[in-house]
């Protein structure tokens, strides 16, 4: 896959903090002497690193915590897609720095990083110029981690600014027919249609409420499955499978059905308002901590997971 | 505030009450439609029986706690009347002519010394005619306008549930605030929502999600206050709405905001309000979340 012109989506790997400050420092500073809008996305630790690296200039640079409007990797593009939109009805260009797989992330959110910054391209890629430089953290990371990074990013630092990484490019169809893990606990699982709406959202919601999760987010993962199951009867062949089961720390409902989900980017972007569909799927991005979503020929399935 | 949900006895009913009554046999709708009926005669409310004429024979031959209707008929307390009269001109169904109706009849009792009117109306086979079934659920929700607005009349609106298909039977069972089933079968199923008129409100209980959407949208659309200045949603009964319930509000709201009427949003749940604003809606209308009481 060629870099989608406009759009330069760069990796740099990094060995600790003055590594890290090497690696982004000079791209924000040179953003501001272009004044470009300069927006990082870091997790807290790294955010408050770079402010006071960048002293004086820290109040010119949009800081952004990636633990929160990231939590869900799933969410990051809208984030990016917001920043460009405002950008560009400034009249300016937007420089980004994001570190969606920073070593706080568990191997399911990982998965999901990897997806989203494929993704990136498919959703940047022939739109306005902008740059986004993706940190890699070599101490914090499985070693594989930062290997594949190389074959997500089109780009990668140089001395002389961004260079190919080379071939070998992993594409969102690749990563959207990779396998999820298998439960690692007993399944709960049922069939449904659409006269079962609302036993799904029931089932979904008593379910939750049975494996400790406060009233809120058991209503929110109520509406998520609610979203996800008419998703399957509407797209995915008249019904679908519900499966839940827990595992360490999280409570895990999946959604399988035999439809094709043609379009890998849905509802990572709040759809425009004179959209008709798109939402339910932006929503269930926007309420769960963890959304993965694989797709082949064969079917869709969709995890949500839910930290305890 | 104005009962709503679902409901058993039709005894226990008030005088602004508008009951779906849906049945699956003549003898226990006549049964209800007896009970209703009595319960407004101890208030002192005037009667109207509208059906078929089997139903009105049934309703004669098993009056219940209303004694002999012939009694009631001759003291001017009873009218029995045949759909087909009540509700029909030059073989037409014309909701405002039905208004007109139903508000000359009410102030007459009233002027004749009643509290009220109470009205039974079979009007199955209004539904189950897709000449009429439209303007039959634009009409329940014009009688219910009126009967939210302290006029005295309350009615039972009974709907055979096996002659007619469920979209059918839905679209009118939306539109009353009290739902009867038969015993086997969920409120849910029937009418996954309401839509009613409360204290210059309109109200919405229930749950929507993406199958019925397009429906609340109508049914807010044609509501009798869309004509208002200012509409408020009243969405503290909502108890489920997915993106695609928040959308047909919205889009409800923003053909309102065209137009130049505003719109309120009271009572809505936190998880609506955070919705809401996930979707972008609240730049149209700022919704503020009831305290949550769960």
């Amino acid at each position: 896959m060629n870099a989608p012109a406009g759009f330069v989506h760069e990796t740099v790997t990094y060995s600790g903090d003055e590594s890290f400050l090497d690696g982004v420092r000079g791209f924000v500073r040179e953003g501001l002497e272009r004044d470009e809008v300069v927006v990082v996305v870091e997790p807290r630790p790294r955010l408050e690193l770079l402010r006071d690296a960048l002293g004086s200039d820290a109040p010119a640079v949009r800081l952004l915590d990636m633990t929160e409007v990231g939590a869900n990797p799933g969410r990051i593009i809208g984030v990016w897609a917001a920043a460009l939109d405002r950008a560009v009805r400034e009249g300016r260009v937007l420089r980004g720095v994001g570190e969606p797989a920073h070593r706080a992330r568990t191997p399911a959110e990982l998965a999901e990083c990897e997806l989203h910054e494929v993704l990136l391209d498919e959703a940047f890629g022939g739109g306005p110029a902008w740059r986004l430089l993706c940190p890699y953290d070599a101490e914090g990371l499985p070693p594989a981690v930062c290997a594949r990074a190389q074959r997500t990013h089109p780009y990668r630092s140089g001395p002389e600014g961004p260079e190919p990484t080379g071939g070998g490019l992993l594409t969102a169809a690749d990563l959207m027919a990779a396998v999820l893990p298998p439960p690692a606990d007993v399944v709960l699982r049922g069939e449904f249609r659409e006269a079962d709406l609302p036993a799904v959202r029931r089932t979904v919601a008593t379910w939750a409420r049975s494996c400790d999760l406060p009233p809120e987010r058991v209503e929110a993962l109520a509406l998520a499955a609610s979203e996800l199951a008419t998703n399957s009867v509407r797209h995915g062949g008249g019904g679908g499978t519900l499966a839940m089961w827990s595992e360490p720390g999280a409570a895990v409902v999946e959604f399988s059905d035999t439809g094709r989900l043609t379009d890998p980017l849905v509802g990572r972007r709040l759809p425009d308002p004179t959209q008709v569909g798109g939402r339910g799927v932006y929503l269930v991005h926007q309420l769960c901590d963890l959304v993965a979503v694989r797709s082949t020929p064969d079917g869709t399935t969709v995890r949500i997971t839910t930290w305890r | 505030m104005r009962a709503s949900g679902p409901m058993t006895e039709p005894a226990l009913t008030g005088s602004a009450d508008h009951v779906c009554w849906v049945h699956d046999d003549a003898d226990s709708f006549t049964a209800a439609a007896a009970g209703f009926l009595a319960a407004g005669l101890t208030r002192g409310e005037r009667l109207l029986y509208v059906g078929e004429d089997d139903g009105i024979a049934r309703l004669r031959r098993e009056p219940g706690p209303l004694g002999p209707l012939d009694d009631l008929v001759a003291a001017g307390r009873l009218t029995l009347l045949a759909r087909t009269d009540a509700y029909t001109r030059d073989d037409r169904f014309v909701p405002e002519d039905q208004l007109a109706f139903y508000r000359a009849a009410t102030r007459q009792a009233v002027e004749d010394g009643c509290t009220g009117l109470r009205v039974v109306a079979e009007l199955t086979a209004l539904a189950a005619d897709p000449r009429t079934r439209d303007e039959l659920a634009r009409w329940e929700h014009l009688a219910d306008d009126f009967m939210a607005g302290g006029s005295g009349m309350s009615a039972l609106c009974a709907y055979r549930r096996d002659a007619l298909d469920a979209d059918a039977l839905t679209a009118v069972a939306t539109a009353h605030p009290r739902l009867h089933v038969p015993d086997e079968v969920l409120p849910d199923d029937v009418a996954p929502f309401s839509v009613f008129v409360d204290d210059g409100r309109v109200v919405v209980t229930g749950c929507v999600d993406a199958f019925g959407a397009d429906r609340l949208h109508r049914v807010l659309t044609a509501s009798p206050l869309d004509a208002a200045e200012l509409a408020t949603l009243d969405l503290s009964g909502l108890q489920f709405a997915d993106a695609a319930g928040c959308r047909a509000i919205a889009s409800w709201a923003q053909d309102r905001l065209r137009r130049g009427q505003e719109v309120a949003l009271s009572g809505a749940s936190p998880l609506f309000a955070r919705v809401w604003r996930l979707l972008g809606y609240d730049v149209l209308v700022p919704v503020v979340p009831q305290r949550g009481s769960a």
